[in-house]
């Protein structure tokens, strides 16, 4: 899947998050997060997983967390990837 | 709960909750949202470009994820708006509910506090890491609207002081000269001077953000502590990346706005380990030199005074079509004021 806009998901409500995804011709994942000393590196990993699985290989993915759990991620992620994708 | 957009007949309870807040209310915004609860203002906030204001929540609803709330809608229209970054200016007790939403504090003193939300001056800094160098460098931050003998006389001063002189040029384009024609005046003025870097200001120096007073006609109470914050912020976070150890300006003798901002970096610099040298004008015809008289003659069409007042780069610009349509709306603002 391909990026070709900029699209946002998600909102800054506690256990929520908010990912703005833009296109990029490298693929860069920044991560805000409350929980980010003890968590950063299962989010990037979730986050990872499902750019994985859409096919995403290049684009600007930022994402702002506030505790949410990873299937919240997941879903937040895949709903602002494919907006962006112009589905 | 529900959020809402506000149409008219709802702006006074906005003015009050935000008033019972111990904020201003000011009238001047691009989007104001509201968070209802049986049809009674709990909770608004407000958006002006890419900075939040007036967020107030009522002592009810406090404790509440309301904030979360406003601020998600505001996000979103300044995303729209095409603003990755936002800045909040809030009181320095509200800087833990910011930092809540993953807000960053950029800079707080007294009661008074600036964050920022999104890739912000990590960016800022990451995409000028390569015009950074080592040394006992210089700044000098100019509107530069336009670029005169004035601000050349700085310059050039100034890049015999120091290793590298760092000249920013403020961003925000509330002006009558495009930021791109200040920026590139400022590049072609100063292209013999081979240690002078022009930079842009971004958010991070006499900005709407930082700084919002200095783009009104007249100061208001607000106005020191957001000279505080800004020049503060240029010591604490831009300085230390630039290796900034002396910051140079012309002195000003007319406008009470800029002759403030020079007495608070006097004040504050000096105590950040950052040296304040304040030069003064030079002049032409008598008379100090500076921007405004060169709109003034430009709007005129005096060439032969502009010829005493601004560098070639800046004349040439001056006698360029595009300008033509900038000199016709100083002519027109004069005939308003």
């Amino acid at each position: 899947m391909q990026i070709k806009c900029k699209a946002s998901a998600g909102t800054m409500q506690s256990s929520d998050l908010m990912v703005v995804v833009e296109p990029s011709d490298t693929l860069q994942v920044e991560i805000e997060s409350t929980v980010k000393k003890q968590y950063e590196h299962l989010i990037r990993a979730r986050i990872t997983s499902v750019l994985g699985e859409l096919g995403v290989s290049a684009g600007r993915i930022q994402v702002s967390d506030r505790g949410a759990l990873d299937y919240a991620i997941a879903a937040r992620i895949e709903a602002a990837i494919r907006r962006a994708a112009g589905e | 709960m529900g959020v809402i957009c506000f149409d008219r007949p709802e702006l006074s309870d906005a003015r009050q909750l935000v008033e019972s807040q111990g904020l201003r209310f000011e009238p001047h915004f691009d989007d104001l949202v509201g968070l209802f609860e049986m049809g009674q203002l709990v909770a608004c906030g407000a958006r002006s470009g890419y900075a939040l204001k007036m967020l107030a929540i009522a002592p009810s609803h406090q404790g509440t994820d309301a904030l979360g709330t406003l601020v998600t809608r505001l996000m979103l229209s300044a995303l729209s708006a095409g603003h990755d970054t936002v800045f909040v200016f809030t009181q320095a007790r509200n800087v833990g509910s910011f930092e809540a939403l993953n807000f960053r504090l950029l800079v707080t003193h007294g009661e008074v506090a600036l964050l920022e939300h999104g890739p912000g001056l990590k960016e800022y800094l990451a995409s000028h890491a390569s015009l950074i160098t080592e040394g006992q460098n210089g700044a000098i931050v100019i509107n530069g609207n336009p670029f005169t003998l004035g601000h050349l006389y700085l310059a050039e001063f100034a890049a015999r002081q120091v290793d590298r002189l760092y000249l920013f040029v403020v961003r925000e384009d509330v002006s009558v000269f495009p930021f791109a024609v200040r920026f590139r005046l400022a590049e072609e003025a100063t292209s013999h001077l081979p240690n002078v870097t022009v930079l842009d200001t971004s958010r991070y120096a006499v900005s709407a953000g930082t700084f919002p007073n200095y783009f009104l006609k007249r100061l208001d109470e607000a106005a020191p502590a957001q000279m505080q914050i800004d020049v503060r912020l240029f010591a604490e976070r831009l300085a230390p990346c630039f290796h900034v150890a002396s910051r140079f300006a012309g002195q000003e003798t007319l406008c009470p706005t800029t002759a403030a901002y020079n007495r608070i970096m006097a004040e504050v610099l000096p105590a950040q380990g950052i040296q304040f040298v304040e030069l003064p004008r030079i002049e032409a015809g008598g008379l100090p030199i500076c921007a405004t008289r060169v709109r003034r003659a430009f709007a005129d069409g005096d060439v032969a005074t502009l010829r005493d007042l601004v560098p070639p780069a800046t004349l040439r610009f001056m006698k360029s079509p595009p300008a033509h349509e900038l000199a016709e709306r100083l002519r027109t603002d004069r005939k308003e004021v």
